[in-house]
């Protein structure tokens, strides 16, 4: 379609206003450039422009309206505030700005006149003269611009036409041409080329990065696994999976061929109290279980755990993909409410309708599922195994989900982006099957990803001071899904990515997906843009945006650093010490039984010495136990998980999961994302002031604002004899622990040395310790460059304070830092 | 080894330091929750103390084995404490609460004056139900007479039923301690007095001083050129419904006045609720015309609309609400009643607000007890509720408000508004476009005084609509109407978080205390029967215990947009059942965190933070100051944020 747009080009070069269009075409060199105040990506063409135009404001953006001008360009709808400031032409690029759309995402186009309204194709023309222009999106935004009686009326007419004939709908090919605009430049590839991977978060490509997540939750009896390494074992798993350090490779091996796809029981994460969570495909029941093998598959399945495992079956309670599909469609069809048809649902009708896609339903069962597995996890020492036919749809739901309720990491941003890489992207979920961007695959397409995200909003809507993510993060991600940019979400396993990478001479780590069947000769064509990581948010999002997607105020029960996979302080009194050695139980629709052929080497004859050992466990003596680590979720009177975890008062188990409540009023619709487009409630003042933040918002950013003058203040004191400044600076320390955000605040300049970069703590939240081993090169960017003077010695002295004086409740942090400094001689130490 | 002993050592002395800090971080909340608790009637919340809305009163909560510093600070609360003048009625042991979320509970039962008190020590921690008297509603006895059980159930008015059951008592003719308990329930069928009579609490502020007639109506500018304050009702002959100080077109004499109420029924003649500060459009309230079948007409009553019309110079229009459905307003011509003919009255234009009467709303709620008490069907939840159309009567009100504010804001036109009565669907309405219009009503005592004004003096029937101390349940008169205009009320607050200084939890305190019959603000009809009963005098007014402790009820994200006017999305997408009062008994919908406990932190800290940079402020420019200044205005510039947080 990249000649379609072409073409749209040629035509409109005819048009009188053809000295703008040179303008836009002029200056190639450089990478931005300034044009009626709309800064272009490098080879963007303005196709149209019209002024005197109002944005429609949401009620996240401030609710009114926005003059100001807009723009069509070949990659997207453009709206530029009247009184923006001027951009910064050496700025970076950024692919959309706060009030752009881009033209992918649109689905539909229509305008509104008087008395009337129409849906615009590519070929319609237009009999009347818009006053507003309505675009509806793919990810359920409606963007709505009014155009004045000022703005020429050959402009309205023109900018709708641009529109129409350029957003693509949606069809095989149309995605690769739209990367193109976007990224096809020669100065947008060097700049794509060029661009570091954040190394605040885990990638989990590398052994290294897998390593590191085994030290991080202390799962010391496990290893990883290079025996994928070039996908022969398995084309859908990653190059590196985690396997218990008893197996060897060559045991392993043996084992693929037991499980669809030869998906493999794969560890995930380990709780602090000692359970594992694994993930697996079902298996294959046709193949004859060989002694040997039946002892590699029982010490694969069983972990480090030698007693009980439970395997939980995600196929019959949890959502088929076509469910979520229908449930999606039907969502979508509620909330847009489409003015061209006028086919909206009846207020009178909107509950029972809302109730009739299900979608709420499908949450709540996903949320139930995994609050089920968070509390086996919590009872301790057992292995909980997810077993889904594929192993690539509900696994990376509800282990992920696991993973937010019981891991104050994993609600972090960055610890959160690495979930996703670890349980999505690596977990090879098909996000490009199921996303479907080129509409060429309609059976396969359902949005898994955005009904976890949904389950995650509930979580955070529940618990929204638990999370450091906030929901700006979520509503970010749910709509770069329907971007078709990013490398994250445009292949279906890291096989694909890889051999995207490698024809791309790796100039560029994580890349497009490169599809053998659609594009055979794609690869070849060294034209293709390398695709970022939708990770790299700054491509998306201007930095004031960014910043809310963290609370400024971190958490207030303290995140620690490190799970140690040992947490005993206090003593479980639902350990299941009992347990018969290689006890097998089938969770199934929150009961747990021991089907006869659960695993079926044990069903059958051959199974030998094993067979007899394992009659044994069989019995169903431990059932009670492990029913009695679900009550707590289900626990009706004094729900005592709920009532500790609430209230910062409260004694607080930073590792209690964060259980939701699920009743049916419990469940809300995610207004902010869905209902974005619908009319929302105004608030007029007399002088209409229309920007202006969301209160908490606005709080939380002065909070941050009076922190960095505080910073900056205390720093201009630096200078001053000793005795005056640690005064400033001891308050300083106070309010750390006051929040209780579990590291240093105050941006301890510690290490500024060289030689202390690789442990430096970052300025904020919690868990950075852990994340990617060299933070360094963010860290110093935070503050002012000139405080680094003088700073450090004072702050070496706080931190030796810490250490010298036992009783201080300062300890946690030194700990934690002191593990982050040195985690390989830590880690096994702790677990043994 | 070693090291793992180390941490799991680490881990305890962490817990044991963890301890002080928390102490010290909760310090503020304990201090406010023992000053509170000599200011606060200990029972204010007719709440089990264990379903106490656990968002506002952390400390309230049973919390089940914490430490014991916590423990003893609970058991404090776990006994009954009297109120001033309450006194123990009867007590009796074994007695069984079938409570519908943790099953059956053995324990102790208190009656008193006030209230019913029961404590059971059964599980491992104690369970507490405290329950004004006046919140039941019904007390029936189940089951027969011979069987050794004798069974009551509680219908309560707050959306919830209670059953207990005790043994037939040995000494028949010791009365059943239920039947005591609906003596008191029940004062004013028994020819006894309402508790709030006897109630001598002593609050440092005066609630009864907070609305004052005149100085409101001073407030927004009246008396004006257009508009003056009229004493013809001072001693209720013009309308004994009526407040004795109305405010009334300037060009009307009082003669005139009451040939205008002989039209209107009850006499409730269209007087001035709110007047625009600029544009000078009014909301007007009164009750319907006495039309009839004959089409009466009043050419006083057309006149006064008139003389309401023109001290708006803005508009040359009139818009009458009527807020019934005009099937219904047709319907009340049979009665006498009826609505204003667009021929008689010029430039008025009638519009129907199709808000049903106090029986179809009676209704609604009963149906939304059933979907929501004690249990609810999780997989039809939604079109449950949406059968009970409870949401779709606040939707219709607010609407109906919303288009009232919206002709006054936008259309700058002076609005009448009245129903058959003009005390029901007439004060929701006004009462909630005022609040949309004037950001003043949004305060805590701006609202007591919208109360105050819109629904105490202008004689909603709050007796007859709650039935105080009555024991007839059946009493048709009994209508939820101010539960919608408080849940309409909470609706706008989740819309805009930041645009009211109270919280949910005033709302839902005002709800209990309508019921409780502890204070004397909502006792009676009307202001002539407040005064006759010499309710200011005896009783003590919801206010001054409100306003004695404000800090509890204060939305911490307040900002003072008074001069915004709020325009609600009133489409049943944006509304959303109030769970915080309606499902608040059960247990399993405890909301999860305490949001205002953050806020409330927030701000905190802010402050903290404000206060910390202005000191260092002045420090520095004191020290640049003496040493000459080398780094002009460096402290004071703001900068963005690099990396704002990580």
């Amino acid at each position: 379609m990249l000649t379609g747009s072409k073409t749209t080009f040629k035509v409109r070069q005819m048009l009188p206003d053809i000295k703008e269009r040179m303008l836009s075409q002029t200056g190639v060199n450089a990478r931005s450039r300034d044009l009626f105040g709309l800064r272009c990506l490098p080879g963007e063409c303005v196709l149209q422009r019209a002024v005197m135009v109002r944005k429609k404001l949401t009620a996240r953006e401030g609710r009114g309206w926005l003059s100001g001008t807009l723009f069509c360009t070949h990659f997207r709808v453009a709206f530029v505030p009247q009184d923006s400031p001027k951009p910064d032409d050496n700025a970076d690029p950024v692919l959309l700005g706060d009030h752009d759309v881009a033209l992918a995402s649109i689905e539909k186009v229509v305008v509104v006149g008087p008395n009337r309204t129409k849906l615009v194709t590519p070929n319609s023309s237009l009999k009347f003269t818009p006053e507003e222009l309505v675009l509806y999106c793919r990810d359920m935004r409606v963007v709505c611009f009014l155009f004045d009686r000022l703005t020429p009326e050959s402009q309205v007419q023109e900018m709708t036409y641009s529109i129409a004939k350029t957003y693509q709908p949606p069809k095989p090919g149309s995605v690769l041409s739209f990367q193109n605009a976007a990224l096809g430049s020669v100065e947008m590839k060097q700049f794509l080329s060029n661009r570091r991977r954040d190394a605040h978060m885990n990638w989990f490509e590398s052994a290294s990065d897998w390593e590191q997540e085994l030290e991080r939750c202390g799962a010391t009896s496990w290893r990883v696994s290079s025996v994928n390494d070039r996908f022969e074992m398995s084309t859908s798993l990653p190059r590196f999976i985690v396997v218990p350090q008893k197996v060897l490779d060559t045991e392993l091996k043996k084992s693929f061929a037991h499980f669809n796809e030869g998906r493999i029981p794969r560890w995930c994460w380990r709780h602090p109290r000692g359970s594992d969570l694994l993930r697996m495909a079902s298996f294959q029941n046709n193949i004859y279980h060989e002694k040997d093998d039946i002892r590699n598959l029982e010490m694969i399945l069983f972990g480090c755990q030698s007693s009980l495992c439970v395997v939980v079956e995600l196929g019959e309670e949890l959502p088929s993909p076509a469910d979520i599909q229908l449930a999606h469609s039907r969502l979508r069809a509620l909330c847009l409410g489409d003015i061209s048809t006028s086919m909206s649902v009846p207020d009178d009708k909107w509950l029972s309708t809302l109730e009739s896609t299900h979608w709420l339903d499908y949450t709540r069962s996903c949320l139930r599922k995994a609050s089920e597995v968070a509390c086996l996890l919590r009872g301790g020492h057992l292995t909980v195994a997810l077993q889904e036919v594929e192993d690539r749809d509900m696994s990376c739901v509800v282990s992920s989900l696991v993973q937010v309720m019981c891991d104050p990491h994993c609600r972090t941003m960055y610890g959160f982006q690495g979930l996703v890489q670890k349980e999505w992207v690596m977990g090879a979920h098909r996000f490009y099957s199921r996303i479907n961007y080129h509409r060429d695959n309609d059976k396969e397409e359902a949005p898994v990803f955005l009904l976890f995200l949904d389950c995650v909003w509930q979580l955070w809507s529940q618990y929204p001071s638990r999370f450091q993510l906030t929901e700006d993060f979520l509503l970010a991600l749910h709509d770069s899904v329907h971007l078709p940019l990013f490398s994250t979400f445009l292949s279906n396993c890291q096989r694909e990515r890889c051999k995207r990478s490698q024809n791309l001479g790796q100039c560029y780590t994580p890349v497009n997906g490169w599809r053998d069947v659609l594009h055979p000769d794609s690869s070849t064509d060294p034209s293709d843009p390398p695709l970022p990581p939708v990770w790299d948010w700054s491509l998306q999002y201007s930095k004031p945006r960014q910043s809310r997607f963290t609370q400024p105020v971190p958490p207030t029960p303290p995140l620690q650093p490190l799970l140690n996979g040992n947490l005993n302080t206090n003593p479980d009194k639902h350990r299941l010490t009992d347990a018969v050695p290689g006890s097998v139980f089938l969770l199934s629709r929150g009961t747990f039984s021991c089907p006869t052929n659960l695993l079926p080497w044990r069903s059958s004859s051959s199974s030998g010495v094993y067979k007899k050992s394992h009659r044994r466990a069989l019995s169903s003596e431990n059932v009670p136990g492990l029913e009695r680590l679900l009550k707590a979720w289900a626990l009706v009177e004094f729900p005592q998980a709920l009532t500790s975890t609430s209230g910062p008062q409260g004694p607080l188990d930073p590792y209690e999961p964060l259980l939701p409540l699920l009743m049916g009023p419990c469940m809300g619709l995610w207004r902010e994302c869905y209902l974005r487009g619908a009319l929302h409630a105004q608030a007029f003042s007399h002088p209409l002031s229309a920007n202006h933040l969301h209160p908490v918002e606005r709080l939380a950013q002065e909070v941050q604002q009076l922190k960095d003058k505080l910073e900056q203040v205390s720093t201009s004191t630096d200078p001053t004899p000793p005795a005056v400044t640690t005064e400033p600076r001891r308050a300083d320390t106070n309010l750390n622990q006051n929040t209780n955000n579990g590291t240093f605040l105050f941006p301890a300049s510690r290490p500024q040395s060289a030689g202390a970069l690789r442990a430096a703590p970052l300025p904020t939240s919690a868990n950075q310790h852990t994340s990617r081993g060299a933070p360094a090169a963010s860290a110093p960017q935070s503050r002012p460059a000139h405080k680094d003077t003088g700073g450090s010695s004072k702050h070496t002295f706080l931190f030796g304070h810490s250490s010298v004086i036992d009783a201080h409740p300062d300890q946690r942090y030194y700990s934690a830092s002191s593990t982050a400094k040195l985690p390989k001689s830590n880690g096994p130490s702790l677990a043994s | 080894m070693e090291k793992s002993g180390s941490v799991d050592s680490l881990g305890s002395k962490r817990s044991s330091s963890r301890q002080p800090s928390v102490d010290s971080l909760s310090s503020t909340s304990t201090s406010r929750s023992d000053r509170s608790a000599q200011a606060k009637p200990p029972s204010a919340m007719s709440s089990d103390s264990v379903s106490t809305s656990a968002e506002f009163s952390p400390e309230l909560r049973v919390k089940p084995k914490i430490s014991a510093k916590q423990a003893i600070r609970d058991s404090d609360k776990e006994e009954l404490q009297l109120l001033p003048n309450e006194t123990v009625q009867d007590m009796a042991q074994d007695v069984t609460y079938f409570c519908p979320f943790t099953g059956a509970l053995r324990g102790t039962v208190t009656v008193t004056n006030y209230r019913l008190f029961f404590k059971s020590m059964d599980r491992d921690s104690t369970f507490m139900l405290d329950l004004p008297l006046g919140v039941v509603s019904r007390v029936e006895r189940i089951g027969n007479a011979s069987s050794r059980d004798v069974s009551y159930g509680l219908v309560c008015k707050d959306v919830r039923n209670l059953r207990f059951a005790h043994k037939q008592m040995e000494d028949t003719l010791r009365k059943s301690i239920f039947e005591v308990l609906m003596k008191f329930a029940f004062p004013v069928s028994n020819g006894l007095q309402i508790f709030a009579f006897e109630y001598g609490q002593v609050f440092p502020e005066n609630g009864w001083k907070v609305y004052d007639a005149l100085s409101e109506y001073k407030r927004q500018g009246i008396p004006n050129e257009s508009w003056r304050i009229t004493k013809v009702n001072d001693h209720y002959e013009l309308c004994d419904t009526y407040p004795s100080t109305l405010a009334v077109p300037v060009n009307i004499p009082d003669e005139e006045l009451k040939r205008v109420a002989a039209f209107r029924a009850k006499g409730r003649i269209p007087v001035l609720s709110w007047i625009h500060p600029e544009s000078q459009a009014t909301v007007t309230r009164c009750s319907q015309p006495m039309v009839g079948v004959n089409g009466k007409r009043s050419k006083e009553d057309e006149k006064y609309l008139q003389a309401i019309m023109d001290a708006n110079a803005q508009s040359h229009k009139l818009f009458i609400f009527d807020a019934r459905p005009s099937v219904n307003a047709a319907a009340n011509k049979m009665k006498g009643g009826g609505y204003e003919s667009e021929d008689a009255y010029q430039n008025a234009e009638l519009v129907f607000l199709d808000i049903h009467n106090i029986h179809v709303m009676r209704e609604s709620l009963r149906k939304l007890k059933e979907v929501v008490y004690p249990n609810i069907e999780d997989s039809h939840w939604l079109s449950n509720l949406e059968s009970t159309h409870w949401l779709e009567h606040i939707k219709l009100i607010l609407a109906g408000a919303l288009r009232i504010a919206d002709k006054v804001e936008s259309g700058k036109t002076s609005v009448v508004v009245h129903c058959s009565d003009g005390w029901d669907r007439t004060a929701q309405l006004t009462s909630l476009s005022m609040l949309m219009l004037d950001g003043y009503y949004r305060t805590i005592r701006g609202f007591e005084v919208l109360l105050e004004k819109e629904w105490l003096s202008f004689g909603h029937r709050f007796q007859l609509r709650i039935g105080h101390g009555d024991k007839n349940h059946t009493d048709a008169d009994r209508s939820p109407v101010f539960i919608q205009f408080i849940d309409c009320v909470w609706q706008l607050t989740r819309q805009f978080p930041a645009a009211f200084e109270f919280n949910e939890y005033f709302l839902v305190t005002i709800l209990d205390h309508l019921y409780s019959c502890l204070f004397g603000t909502f006792l009676c009809n009307s202001e002539q029967q407040r005064l006759k009963e010499e309710i200011p005098k005896r009783t003590v007014s919801l206010w001054s215990y409100i306003n004695s402790q404000l800090e509890d009820f204060t939305n911490p994200l307040y900002v003072n947009y008074s001069n915004h006017v709020l325009f609600p999305a009133v489409s049943l997408r944006h509304l959303e059942l109030w769970v915080g009062y309606y499902i608040r008994w059960n247990p399993r919908m405890r909301p999860q965190e305490p949001i205002h406990q953050r806020y409330k932190e927030l701000l905190a800290k802010r402050a903290e933070l404000q206060k910390r940079v202005d000191e260092l402020q002045r420090e520095v420019a004191n020290r640049s100051a003496s040493s000459a200044s080398e780094r002009p205005g460096s402290p004071t510039r703001s900068i963005t944020p690099v990396q704002t947080f990580v």
